[in-house]
């Protein structure tokens, strides 16, 4: 009859990033508000992360890297505004910044060694 | 110290993080060799994947994006927010079973007042009203999955940190006390303003918690429109769209505009607890948060009360043996009931001294709200007049809704009335009131949701008489807890209190027999729900209901029995059905799309 009904041919069933984006807001936003350093990077990490890697995975965008750029922009304005407007909250600015440069590095890392690991095989 | 704490915390970050880069990089290796199934070719492009099976165990529910996935997670995650809701009520209702302050302290039972208020709301009535959305929705209206497959499980996967956040005060943390601000959190109590001990982190994680659960709802709302405008099966038009359907559509509308706010709100408070920010505590700051905070929380309400009315609608034809009467009034009144919504807020604030001509328009719109419920339970009533009534556990349950949404109701039309509000404000008549409501209809129908469909989602069927037990002692227990508060209320009861004065001690005492009758009740559905989940006659029979004699066969069923006849020619179980589906390929279902 009906291969698995109600279940789209479009769509697959299972993606690793929506945990992960969702476990990356609330622990960004307990390191920001307590002004956790740790917490506060890694949590942005894993969010911006975990969004670039949906994007690409749903084909919304072509390459990972562009997005974790405009991500990463993204945080360095939003933590320059905290670390150097009279907001003045320096600790949370700078682990914002922070995470934006790593998403930077990692993207640029990636894109150097992963994806094209992964073009050769 | 404080360096290492702070070195021990980056360490152990970054662990983590590099432990889930791991595991990702093997998830995403692992999706790319599967060309068992659906034909996939070597080097193949993206459909070589998409019809993969689901990876198994625990695995699956982490990554799932299928909606009836996610739909069971949210009715899992909804029943154990109601278990730990419910219990902490029953603490409180011990207590209460005498005057003076006994088992729990003063502090710690307003502790758990404020817990059951929002645990009840944000973790067990938004979910568990998600979980049938999730489940049916797509099946009603003819589609794949929801419009946005990956939002939806983000949606939910915002809820378990969440409930953790809300409920972080009771957990043993050093420093951190649970919040005491009542589910309305109103300033100055709750911007830690004074000598009390609100200042507390406990209260800053509970507001970051309700934080998170309201950007799930909104992002469940969000996809809940977009998937019901776009992704309809052609055959599915406005006109023939389901009363469920209706009712979500309105819903997650109102979800959009009230969330958001709700959002901000937190947010300013938040600043003012912690940077220093002054929205709450300038002159008139505490009436602007009653203004936000019920500008979000009536439509709150009726967020909560639409889709289960939509359920109700749905089921209670099925066993009055006739369609829906009036079915296009059914619709108005939601829609109207949703417009409304939004104009009736300072009903809540009768009492601070609000312009007094403020004060009567909000009492005419209260009043007139009235109206389209009033239009929706005589068509129920109107539905079951002269028709066939069979009474299964499920129709129970929804005559139960009616019955105890008419108290509901008619207490809250008394509330509307601002002489009487003025008497009647802040005592027990208005917990009557909505818990009439809350429990006795919008729980109600939730479990008449999960009794009519328990054979769709577990392939099995629970046993009827225990589910006639569960609703008769819900039934009474609700009745007998909530009647005595509107009584004890006209008695001049104030609510939120741990203790009273002497000669409330009776009708208190029956309160709390009330809700140990509830407790009971409870207890027997658990044991009956998981009980029959495991080991409950299979359901052979793609119509259980024996909605076709009436002509009243849903979408839903159709489907299921579709997903039946599939599993019998395999053989073997549900899952059995899905895996070998994979590899034979028919595309009949495809064509007529
Ligand atoms: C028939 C329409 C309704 C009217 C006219 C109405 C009216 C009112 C009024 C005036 C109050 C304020 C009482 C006070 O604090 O002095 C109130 C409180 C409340 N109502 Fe209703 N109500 C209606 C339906 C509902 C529904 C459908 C729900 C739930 C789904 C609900 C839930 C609540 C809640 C939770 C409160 C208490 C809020 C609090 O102070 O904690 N009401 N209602
Ligand atoms: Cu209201």
């Amino acid at each position: 009859m009906d291969e698995a009904p109600g279940l789209s041919d479009q769509y697959r069933t299972a993606s690793p990033w929506p945990v992960f984006v969702a476990l990356g807001i609330p622990i960004s936003e307990l390191g920001l508000l307590f002004g956790v350093f740790p917490l506060a990077v890694g949590g942005l990490l894993l969010f911006c992360g975990s969004i670039a890697g949906m994007l690409k995975e749903s084909g919304y965008v072509e390459s990972t890297i562009r997005s974790l750029v405009v991500l990463s922009a993204i945080l360095f304005a939003f933590g320059g505004a905290l670390a150097f407007t009279e907001i003045n909250l320096v600790t949370r600015g700078y682990a914002t910044i922070a995470a934006a440069a790593l998403l930077l590095v990692g993207g640029v890392a990636f894109e150097l060694f992963v994806w094209d690991n992964k073009q050769a095989i | 110290m404080e360096v290492n704490g702070q070195l021990a915390l980056t360490v152990l970050m970054g662990v983590f993080l590099i432990a889930v880069a791991a595991w990702l990089a093997r998830i995403e290796d692992w999706r790319s060799y599967t060309p068992l199934a659906g034909g996939g070719a070597v080097g193949g492009t993206k459909e070589q994947y998409v019809s993969e099976e689901k990876p198994s165990g625990l695995i699956r529910w982490l990554t799932t994006v299928d909606h009836k996935d996610i739909g069971m997670l949210y009715g899992v995650y909804s029943l154990i927010a109601f278990a730990v809701g419910g219990l902490m009520v029953v603490a409180m209702r011990i207590e209460l079973a005498d005057p003076s302050m006994t088992l729990l302290s003063n502090t710690f039972y307003n502790s758990l007042l404020t817990s059951h208020g929002i645990t009840m709301l944000f973790l067990f009535g938004t979910p568990i009203i998600a979980a049938f959305s999730n489940y049916f929705i797509p099946l009603l209206i003819g589609a794949d999955d929801m419009a946005f497959p990956r939002i939806n499980a983000i949606a939910f996967w915002l809820l378990p940190p969440g409930a953790l956040l809300i409920w972080a005060g009771f957990f043993p943390i050093p420093d951190i006390i649970p919040a005491q601000t009542a589910w309305t959190m109103y300033t100055p109590l709750s911007a830690g303003v004074g000598s009390g001990n609100q200042m507390n982190a406990g209260v800053d994680l509970m507001l970051l918690g309700l934080h998170l659960t309201g950007v799930s709802a909104t992002m469940g709302a969000i996809n809940f429109i977009a998937t019901i405008f776009t992704e309809r099966n052609e055959k599915v038009t406005w006109a023939n769209l389901d009363i469920f359907s209706w009712t979500i559509l309105t819903q997650s509308g109102l979800i959009l505009f009230a969330f958001p706010l709700l959002g901000s709100a937190i947010l300013m408070l938040l600043l003012d607890r912690n940077f220093g920010t002054a929205f709450f505590s300038v002159d008139g700051g505490a009436i602007l948060w009653q203004h936000l905070f019920w500008f979000f929380g009536h439509p709150e309400v009726y967020i909560l009360v639409l889709p289960p009315m939509g359920i109700v609608s749905l089921v209670l034809p099925r066993f009055a043996g006739r369609r829906l009467f009036g079915f296009k009034f059914v619709v108005y009144s939601t829609l109207a009931i949703g417009v409304l919504s939004f104009g009736v807020w300072a009903h809540h604030m009768f009492a601070t001294g609000i312009d007094p001509r403020l004060r009567a328009s909000f009492m005419a719109v209260s009043l007139a709200i009235a109206i389209p419920s009033a239009v929706k339970t005589f068509n129920w009533i109107t539905t079951m007049w002269n028709g066939n009534i069979r009474l299964t556990t499920p129709m129970l349950f929804c005559i139960g809704f009616v019955s105890n949404f008419i108290i509901g109701g008619v207490t809250g039309v008394f509330l509307a009335s601002i002489p009487i509000d003025l008497i009647l404000h802040d005592t027990y008549y208005v917990v009557g009131h909505f818990h009439y409501i809350v429990m006795g209809a919008i729980a109600f129908a939730g479990f008449a949701g999960l009794y009519y469909w328990f054979p769709i989602y577990t392939g099995r069927m629970y046993q009827t008489t225990l589910g006639k037990w569960h609703f008769w002692l819900s039934m009474i227990g609700t009745n007998l807890t909530f009647f005595v508060m509107v009584l004890l209320g006209y008695g001049g009861m104030p609510r939120r209190y741990a203790t009273y004065l002497p000669q409330f001690a009776t009708m208190h005492q029956l309160a709390t027999v009330g809700a140990l009758i509830l407790l009971v009740g409870q207890m027997i559905f658990v044991w009956n729900f998981v009980q029959s989940w495991l080991e409950g006659p299979k359901v052979e029979d793609g119509d259980p209901w024996d909605l076709g004699e009436d002509n009243l066969t849903t979408a839903e069923w159709t489907w299921f029995e579709r997903k039946l006849q599939t599993a019998v020619t395999d053989g073997g179980e549900e899952e059995d059905a899905e895996l070998a589906t994979d590899g034979g390929e028919t595309v009949t279902d495809a064509d007529d799309e």
